[in-house]
């Protein structure tokens, strides 16, 4: 018998799992809060490791798409689940109820809010930025004029910008954004080439493929600056420029640099999207409140609701790579529990 | 781990103050001292944290523990909830306890600090006194202060002070029933065991130096010792 799979978030995980649930005889609905698919991937330009175009994944991602059974529904609020009869009863914002054999939460990340670091300055002082919005800036070519009269400038990534941080509330390492640091140091030592960048480290957790090389890259081949120390404030000086204090922990000493530009390497935080849906169905969180599975290593996609499973960075941070492995691991899981559902 | 670590642990503030340290320096970025001394929260943190005893009875004989300004900076920046500021003071206290603050330049200060402040507490209520700030000691303070030491009466009358007078107001004579008040807590709780303490330390040190500490006060040749050196060596 057919039944209905409702997916929620029409990002990277939920367009995966909606592909791989293709060849099933099920009816896949996505609930996208959105006005289109891809989540963040839509306002990323290039990605870590091999500088990939992200609009040509998220291309990719849409194409397969299966067109016989499945669905999109744009700016869905999904606000409240609940259990009923062995099935899903899923409530959208706008009083729609839409009953669900099965419940697919990929409902992604939010990024941490950079503001609640006060001590950085951000959304106080203009020239410091996000890693997200250092992306907006490379998709839409809209670097602001002074750092385009072609003179020299510094600019300082910050690492670990609420993740690995209990005053922030996030005790979590984001895992993502050292690579990252990295990738947009070396972008930014190819579109200014005057430019000379400084990361602000803890640890590099180099975790993945082609991780560590890219580092030895950024070193060796566009000169990045690497100083060991966690920032400890920002203040503006004069012109604008910014005065970053952090130690050099390797040489023991405290410093003090000026730069033109600082970005913050925000981290990955739980969608406040999930929140309402989490609750509504006492769905237990992991520490820093990610959606917890019913076992992290072996049931890593299933919840101890019956048909509820998660993909995607809802559950932990995941690369793209590791949250398309992820959807796709979690669209397996759905078919198998449907089967044993039509058997009993 | 050894007998110093173990009471470094028994002290709350140890506790307290260090959980576990990722060695991230944003405490040493943020501290006043730091920019000022060679002085390192961190590696601090890092020292006790490996619970090695003979590199935390160095620590409790050197200079570095007492360059710390107690402003808690660190305690607002730190992304593990740690406090180096209330490790230091645990670390103070036991090298007071084991007597090795007066191994160290900075550590014989609590000579001082015991018979100025230590003393001015018991016998009149108030840890410091415009008095106490003797112009001769402190220079620093320049020649308006000089003329204000000199004056002092008609300067604190001047400003609304009731000076060394009964009743009450701003300076006043604390009364002898709360003065022995004042005296009975530190009797009670150990703060007269622990001033005699500095006191028969630094006595020791100032033996092993052949200079004479006095029964009271600062007008003796220890006290000028510990109160006016500077190796220079601090920066």
């Amino acid at each position: 018998m057919n039944k209905t799979i409702v997916i929620v978030g029409g990002g990277p995980a939920g367009l995966e799992a909606a592909a791989a649930l293709g060849s099933s005889p099920h009816h896949v609905l996505i609930l996208e809060k959105e006005h289109n698919t891809g989540g963040k991937l839509k306002n990323w330009h290039h990605l870590f490791p091999n500088f990939a175009d992200a609009s040509e994944i998220l291309k990719s991602l849409e194409k397969s798409l299966p067109l016989n059974n499945s669905e999109i529904k744009y700016d869905c609020d999904v606000f409240k689940m609940e259990q009923m009869d062995g099935n899903l009863l899923v409530s959208l914002k706008s009083g729609e109820k839409i009953k669900a054999d099965a419940v697919l939460l990929a409902t992604g990340f939010d990024l941490f809010d950079a503001y609640k670091k006060e001590e950085y300055g951000h959304g106080i002082y203009k020239n410091v930025i996000t890693s997200s919005e250092l992306e907006g800036m490379f998709v839409n070519n809209s670097f602001p004029d002074q750092l385009k009269d072609g003179l020299p400038k510094k600019i300082a990534m910050v690492h670990c910008v609420g993740s690995r941080d209990k005053k922030a509330g996030n005790m979590h390492c984001s895992k993502l954004c050292c690579i990252t640091g990295v990738k947009q140091a070396i972008e930014l030592r190819k579109y200014l080439s005057k430019s000379s960048v400084y990361n602000f480290y803890m640890d590099l957790r180099m975790y993945g493929q082609h991780f560590e090389e890219l580092y030895q890259e950024a070193q060796e081949d566009y000169g990045v600056n690497f100083i060991r120390g966690r920032v400890s404030e920002i203040a503006e000086i004069s012109d604008g420029k910014l005065q970053v204090k952090a130690e050099d922990t390797l040489s023991g000493r405290p410093m003090k640099m000026i730069f033109d530009l600082v970005v913050l390497l925000i981290g990955m935080t739980p969608a406040t999207s999930a929140a309402s849906i989490a609750q509504s169905l006492a769905l237990p969180k992991s520490g820093s409140g990610f959606l917890a599975p019913v076992h992290q290593h072996i049931s890593a996609n299933e919840t101890c609701i019956p048909g509820l499973f998660l993909a995607g960075t809802c559950r932990e941070p995941l690369s793209l790579q590791e949250s398309i492995t992820d959807a796709r691991a979690a669209a397996l899981k759905i078919i198998e529990w449907l089967k044993l559902k039509d058997n009993h | 781990m050894g007998r110093l670590y173990e009471r470094l642990c028994e002290d709350l503030r140890c506790l307290e103050g260090l959980k576990s340290c990722m060695n991230c320096g944003v405490c040493t970025a943020i501290c006043p001292s730091a920019e000022f001394y060679r002085y390192d929260p961190r590696k601090i943190c890092d020292t006790v944290q490996r619970a090695d005893d003979e590199s935390i009875e160095q620590l409790l004989k050197s200079d570095t523990i007492w360059y710390c300004g107690e402003c808690m900076s660190c305690k607002t920046r730190c992304p593990r909830g740690n406090t180096p500021g209330l490790l230091i003071m645990a670390l103070r206290k036991l090298s007071q306890e084991m007597g090795y603050f007066t191994d160290s330049e900075k550590g014989r200060q609590q000579f001082a600090i015991r018979r100025v402040i230590g003393d001015s507490i018991l016998t009149t209520g108030y840890c410091m006194r415009p008095i106490l700030v003797n112009p001769a000691n402190h220079p620093e303070q320049g020649p308006v202060w000089e003329w204000v030491y000199n004056n002092l009466p008609e300067v604190m009358d001047k400003v609304g002070a009731n000076y060394l007078k009964d009743g009450p107001g701003a300076l006043r004579r604390i009364a002898p029933e709360v003065l022995s008040e004042i005296n009975q807590i530190f009797q009670v709780t150990g703060g007269q065991d622990f001033f005699q303490l500095i006191e028969e330390f630094s006595k020791d040190k100032a033996d092993e130096m052949c200079l004479d500490a006095g029964e009271l006060g600062g007008d003796n040749a220890y006290f000028s010792e510990v109160y006016t050196k500077n190796s220079g060596n601090h920066h």
